[in-house]
């Protein structure tokens, strides 16, 4: 099914208004008056009536046996309310499902520890402060067990084991091989093969988690408040831990200070339910601390070892593309980090027309935190390795990195094209994307330049990536990992008042990308009216219509197309009673620039909130069988999409973004820091709704790359123990380090979806560590370097130019 | 204390911090806590006309001053010129880390109306945004120098 089937408009000129004045335009957020006067309410803003704090103990092990826990001297602590522990939890709850499955507990350690942070014990009192005292009066006596905190390890034979009970630490093991790829590495002329090693790192939104859980032992009801991410899928998930039915768990979604993927909380919010539940029902919130989100919340993700090959003819074409990949992905497998090891399969040849493709999976547990979602889901630490070896590729055949991208592109007119793996990309043009960015960096002259300074010993690189950006995300490529589903809803209801004024509910909090807006914009444009007369309102999950809300590069399109499906429903109601009014019948009635009438009749029409207003006020004058209500609901979900087959492949995320990079970057040989000097971004994402949203998306995302590439890390020793427990140690990127870039629009629209908008919110962070690592490693050539990890911090890059110094001694 | 020109006295607990203290005791929930060590800025308050961290500052060093919050920069209805920029510039996105950045570019224009862009980058540079890439917020505070100068 295409949009075209469900009355969807794929252009802006299908509007039916002659001037759209919002889509297409930078127009201000109407989100953005609360958040800069303050008024906006964060969870921590919430104050509800006797409500108490949580503050949950840790543990300090990797893994350990968990002896006994004394609460008795917290619970005597004056203003305690209530303590629990894993006996609460095995008592009032089940351990969560994982992805893949067998690789969870309950939100309390119940008979051993398995990583450092790990919630053993929690307490609900009348504030913070004394819960975290009563914190220190309870007593945990641990009896420490041998930890793994290197995959590697964790994969010998007598490696301790994460759960004894599935007899080793291998959570999942596949091999995926589309085409012919051992012919394809026999007949090469060319093999590339390396190992890469991706460290850890996260999301870290400026606002960490928070919750405030409500149990009604009455009603049998709970009712979470929180800054969550996907609401109505937290809900149900929070059925099946506690046992009620969906209707009895009521998820209200505040806004929320970032998440980049991470904001769901499970571990937080079972805990609160439960102090709620012992504490007779009284509201329990919890806010995580930093240090807390660093070693026990949804902070970490991408802990891979990579070995990966590329196979060329003697033109440079790739005939084949191997990658083996260990994924750390820590002691449970509760965060859905392990999706993130099968979202490559989405875009995983990249830009190129690449025929025949291996994949050899091996997830494994260690005791170290469980890893969670962060934006790119998979594909950047994909992309980074794809890019190297293209790179390293090109260094083999003495091409230009720019001409070897060019003679392996899927070229323009393939499209729809259907990559190895199985997913299908909609439109591009990547060679423009490539050629529009070497012209914006002038690029010969930069070679030259590099060439120059090259002489006078100075160290520059030049890195140029091209990558794609699966967006609208479903579920389909999860497959592999035990995640099946096809689509994922995306609701909005669209209503007129008796005013006249507009109303959008939604199903999903502010989140930062500015989606109230889009969906304001997109609604005003169809009925021509100021985008002041439209108001976006957040429900929660027993109100709003089905939704999943951001995640994935997802919503903004999503959105657009609940709203856009809505009003066309909305419309067809309005058409049918003016038909009545006009006593013609609906086909020969059309909405055009905000004004109802007969078709061809100028005259004979009236605006659209008369319409509206008759039906509210008389509903006796409507034609029969017409539903008076001046409302209406459409639930969206991406077309075309298919289940895998057993290899995998789907026809999975709907839209594929691109974007061309082009960083210079100065590595100073001496202190080993890595400096850019300009960064250019050429960028396709189809239509662009809102432009001022896509360039803040793309902008942030070069901040987080930066952060991926240079500086982010969560670092563990051997036992387990986290090195990194603050922003003093875990550098995220300031002003200093994030360039100001040069950005260019591009637009293949795609055929597939509302508008011809495509998924943009990951789209920098799949690009920004590959383009910043290529062009460190140009930097190096001349000292016959290679840094084949990240992030590429000093101490990282120094020892190994203290390595090739010693070598060519 | 005065708050936004407003007078304030209450009985704290030694140990409460300054954020505490607005958001819990005053309901001045618009400074945010986002490292409580110092490091993101989220919680910057003008104190005594100064910018400081409020995470770690204990609510009675404030015994005595006058505190300036993000809920002290509009006039009724109307934004502040810097809180314009922002917005014209879309210098925020889930605007979490806002009101921390905000209070420290009105502490640069009240010292300077012409501030250099070394200026510009070392009052940043205290602040950790995690959604902006920083780009517009340098757009928004140069927007910000021109309305205050022609204010």
């Amino acid at each position: 099914m295409s949009e075209r089937d469900t009355g969807i408009p794929t252009s802006v000129a299908e509007l039916p208004n002659s001037e759209p004045r919002y889509v297409g335009r930078p127009i201000d957020r109407l989100e953005d008056p609360a958040l800069l006067t303050g008024r906006t309410q964060f969870i921590d803003d919430l104050v509800l009536p006797r409500m108490l704090h949580c503050a949950i103990l840790r543990s300090p092990h990797a893994h350990a046996t968990i002896v006994s826990v004394d609460t008795s001297e917290a619970e005597k602590l004056p203003g305690v309310v209530a303590v629990v522990t894993g006996e609460d939890a095995k008592r009032w709850s089940n351990p969560v499902m994982t992805v893949p499955p067998g690789w969870g507990t309950h939100c309390l350690a119940t008979d051993k520890a398995r990583f450092v942070g790990e919630p053993v014990a929690a307490v609900a009192a009348v504030s913070r402060y004394v819960a975290e005292d009563a914190l220190e009066l309870i007593a945990v006596e641990y009896e420490p067990l041998p930890a793994v905190a290197d995959a590697r390890k964790a994969l010998d034979v007598g490696s301790p084991l994460v759960f004894e009970q599935n007899g080793d630490n291998v959570m999942l093991r596949k091999l995926f091989t589309w085409g012919d790829v051992d012919g394809a590495f026999a007949g090469a002329t060319h093999v590339v093969q390396r190992e890469f090693r991706w460290n850890r790192l996260g999301a870290n939104p400026l606002e960490t988690f928070g919750v405030v859980s409500q149990w009604d032992e009455l009603e049998g009801t709970l009712t979470c408040r929180g800054s969550f991410q996907a609401q109505h899928h937290f809900a149900m998930a929070r059925a099946m831990v506690f046992n009620l039915p969906l209707n009895k768990v009521r998820f209200i979604a505040h806004p929320h200070g970032g998440s980049f993927g991470g904001k769901g909380g499970a571990r937080g919010t079972d805990i609160t339910a439960l102090l709620s539940r012992k504490a007779g029902g009284r509201p329990v919130k919890w806010i995580e601390d930093r240090m807390e989100y660093l070693a026990g919340g949804a902070s970490q993700a991408w802990d891979r070892h990579y070995d990966a090959a590329v196979a060329l003819d003697a033109q440079g074409k790739v005939l084949g593309f191997r990658v083996r990949l260990l994924d750390d992905l820590g002691a449970t497998a509760e965060g859905w980090g392990a999706v993130s090891a099968a979202k490559p399969l989405t875009s995983f040849t990249g830009c190129y027309a690449i025929p025949a493709a291996q994949y050899d999976l091996t997830i494994v547990a260690t005791n170290k935190l469980p890893g969670s979602p962060y934006r790119g889901m998979g594909p950047p630490p994909h992309n980074w390795v794809l890019e190297q070896l293209m790179d390293l590729a090109a260094r083999e055949l003495a091409l230009d990195p720019a001409e070897i991208r060019r003679r392996n592109f899927i070229p323009p007119d393939a499209f729809p094209y259907t990559i190895a793996s199985g997913n299908e990309y909609d439109s591009g043009d990547y060679a423009a994307a490539l050629e529009t960015a070497l012209a914006m960096a002038d690029y010969p002259a930069l070679r030259a330049e590099q060439a120059r300074l090259r002489a006078e010993g100075r160290y520059l690189g030049i890195g140029l990536v091209n990558t794609i950006e699966p967006g609208v995300f479903d579920w389909n490529a999860y497959a592999i990992v035990g995640q099946p589903g096809t689509g994922v809803p995306e609701g909005a209801t669209v209503g007129i008042d008796l005013f006249g004024k507009l109303t959008i509910k939604v199903g999903f909090a502010l989140e930062g990308q500015g989606q109230y807006t889009v969906a304001a914009q997109v609604l005003a444009d169809w009925f021509k009216v100021d985008i002041a007369d439209v108001r976006v309102i957040a429900l929660d999950t027993l109100a709003a219509p089905p939704h999943f809300g951001p995640g994935g590069s997802r919503l903004g399109v999503a959105i657009t197309g609940a709203v856009l499906g809505a009003a066309r429903r909305l419309t067809d109601k309005l058409v049918a009673v003016a038909a009545g009014l006009f006593r013609t019948t609906p086909e020969h009635v059309e909405l055009r620039d905000g004004r109802i009438g007969v078709k061809g009749m100028p005259e004979a029409s009236m605006p659209f909130q008369e319409v509206a207003q008759t039906m509210l006020a008389r509903s006796d004058l409507l034609p029969p069988g017409v539903d008076p209500n001046p409302e209406a609901t459409y639930v969206w979900t991406a077309p075309g999409r298919t289940p895998a087959d057993d290899q995998g492949r789907a026809k999975s995320y709907l839209t594929a973004a691109n974007a061309c990079h082009l960083v210079l970057v100065e590595v100073d040989v001496e202190t080993a820091q890595v400096h850019i000097r300009k960064y250019w971004i050429a960028d396709d994402c189809g239509t662009r709704l809102n432009p001022a949203n896509v360039e803040g998306q793309t902008q942030g995302g070069v901040a987080q790359g930066v952060g991926a590439a240079l500086l982010e890390e969560a670092v563990y020793d051997e036992d387990g123990q986290l090195r990194t427990s603050t922003f003093m140690d875990y550098l995220l990127p300031t002003i200093y380090e994030v360039p100001m870039t040069e950005k260019r629009a591009l637009c293949t629209p795609s055929p597939f979806t509302p508008l011809g908008a495509k998924g943009c919110g990951e789209g920098a962070m799949h690009t920004t560590p590959a383009a910043i690592l290529c062009a460190i490693n140009d930097a190096l050539v001349p000292l016959g370097l290679e840094l084949r990890e990240v992030p590429a911090s000093p101490q990282r890059l120094w020892t190994l130019l203290q390595q090739g110094k010693a070598a060519r001694r | 204390m005065t708050v936004n020109g407003e007078r304030h006295e209450a009985d704290v607990e030694p140990r409460t911090t300054l954020v505490d203290f607005l958001r819990g005791t005053l309901g001045l929930t618009g400074t945010h806590v986002g490292c409580e060590h110092g490091v993101c800025g989220a919680c910057t308050v003008l104190w005594n006309g100064k910018a400081v961290r409020s995470c770690i500052m204990l609510a009675v060093q404030a015994d005595g001053a006058e505190l300036k919050t993000v809920e002290g920069l509009a006039d009724g209805p109307t934004l502040h010129p810097i809180q314009r920029a922002f917005l014209e510039k879309h210098g925020l996105q889930c605007g979490f880390c806002t009101p921390g950045f905000m209070i420290s570019v009105y502490e640069l224009l009240s010292r300077t109306s012409t501030p250099t862009d070394e200026e510009i980058t070392d009052t940043l540079g205290g602040h950790i945004c995690r959604c902006t890439g920083y780009q517009s917020i340098v757009e928004a505070v140069h927007v910000a120098v021109e309305k205050m100068r022609t204010k």
